[in-house]
């Protein structure tokens, strides 16, 4: 099988039957795997995997390849953007499921509770932490995540990331005491 | 009784906070968000990149799924997932998805008409063309040709003459018999 990475991208832009099957085979397991994981929260039925995937390969072809062609290789390997353009596309395709097929009487109340609550935040000053510091410390406690799986997404070491947590924590703590002293 | 209060743990801490610039996160380009995916942005690009991801879970929830798929060995797609695409670009299918036809004019006149030569597809329609030359060819033949329908419609044209000289025929007989009996 050819890989991503082989495949002639002017050929391919161009229409050409033989690339476009070359390129479909390569890309494949990385579209399978991503509209199966977007969708895999929602319950969608495998042919909904199929029909998602095949979306992302429409989308590409679209209007004489115009999606395709948007594509810059001086920025980024074309897996990454691949996965990128089929996650969206992906998503999309769950939304437009999601509002043609569930009646609001199977949808759980806890997906429609509004909470009513109302609490003040104070507002981080803007520069006080910078936008990496912010991102890891939304990371582990908004989302929750292990520090290795952030240090993967962000393509640093496990320790880089728990010191940038530390730095980041000094920061806050320090601001937020001279306030309230 | 002590008046300190209770230092919060960091996650309180941070849930207690609001990052400032509530105001909708710009737009990040897939070429982007790619790069960035790749650690391959330059520093202040990259800063822009992660304060949108930052104030956006989706974008967040995207990076998370998106790292982790890529770092893993991929799990072989179903196999008519694959053929289903592959339809979309070939053949007829070709105008449908906008597929790119010839660069001056009469080629692509031509390549609307004539199958693409470098496809499946294209040989079935050729096989097809064939087999309907070959029925049309033997069905002519065992119905005789031109020749034999020729003969056929001569005769046809001359069937009402004959019918009206039968038709004269008897009223003579009938006119000799009632001049007879007078």
């Amino acid at each position: 099988m050819t890989d991503l990475n082989q495949i002639d991208l002017r050929s391919l832009a161009a229409g050409h039957k033989r690339t476009w099957d070359a390129f479909v085979l390569a890309a494949s397991p990385l579209i399978n795997a991503v509209a199966r994981r977007a969708l895999s929260t929602h319950r969608l039925s495998e042919d909904d995997v199929m029909d998602a995937a095949q979306d992302v390969f429409v989308r590409l072809c679209a209007n004489d390849f115009r999606l395709l062609k948007t594509y810059d290789p001086a920025r980024a390997g074309l897996s990454t953007w691949l996965a990128v353009v089929a996650r969206s596309a992906a998503v999309d395709f769950v939304r437009r499921r999601r509002q043609a097929t569930a009646p609001i009487d199977e949808v759980p109340e806890t997906a429609l509770a509004v909470e009513d609550r109302h609490v003040e935040k104070l507002r981080i000053p803007d520069g006080l932490l910078t936008e990496r510091q912010a991102l890891i410390l939304k990371f582990l406690y908004d989302e929750e995540r292990d520090v290795s799986e952030i240090a993967q997404m962000l393509k640093i070491d496990a320790q880089t990331v728990r010191s940038t947590h530390h730095k980041a924590l000094i920061r806050l703590r320090e601001h937020f005491r001279e306030e309230s002293s | 009784m002590s008046t300190q209060r209770t230092p919060k743990s960091d996650k309180e801490l941070w849930q207690s906070l609001a990052l400032g610039q509530e105001a909708a996160p710009a737009a990040i380009s897939d070429n982007a968000f790619a790069a960035w995916l790749e650690g391959r942005l330059p520093e202040a690009e990259a800063a822009r990149v992660e304060a949108a991801v930052t104030r956006d879970a989706a974008l967040r929830t995207a990076a998370i799924e998106l790292a982790d798929i890529l770092g893993k060995p991929l799990p072989p797609p179903p196999a008519r997932m694959a053929a289903r695409a592959q339809a979309l670009v070939g053949g007829g299918a070709a105008g449908r998805s906008g597929a790119p036809r010839g660069s001056w004019w009469p080629t692509s006149l031509l390549s609307g008409l004539l199958p693409s030569f470098d496809s499946g597809f294209a040989l079935q329609r050729g096989v097809m063309a064939g087999v309907a030359v070959i029925v049309a060819a033997v069905g002519f033949t065992m119905g005789g040709g031109l020749g034999k329908s020729f003969v056929e419609r001569r005769y046809a044209s001359a069937e009402p003459s004959a019918l009206s000289r039968s038709i004269s025929d008897t009223s003579q007989q009938l006119n000799d018999l009632f001049a007879d009996s007078i």
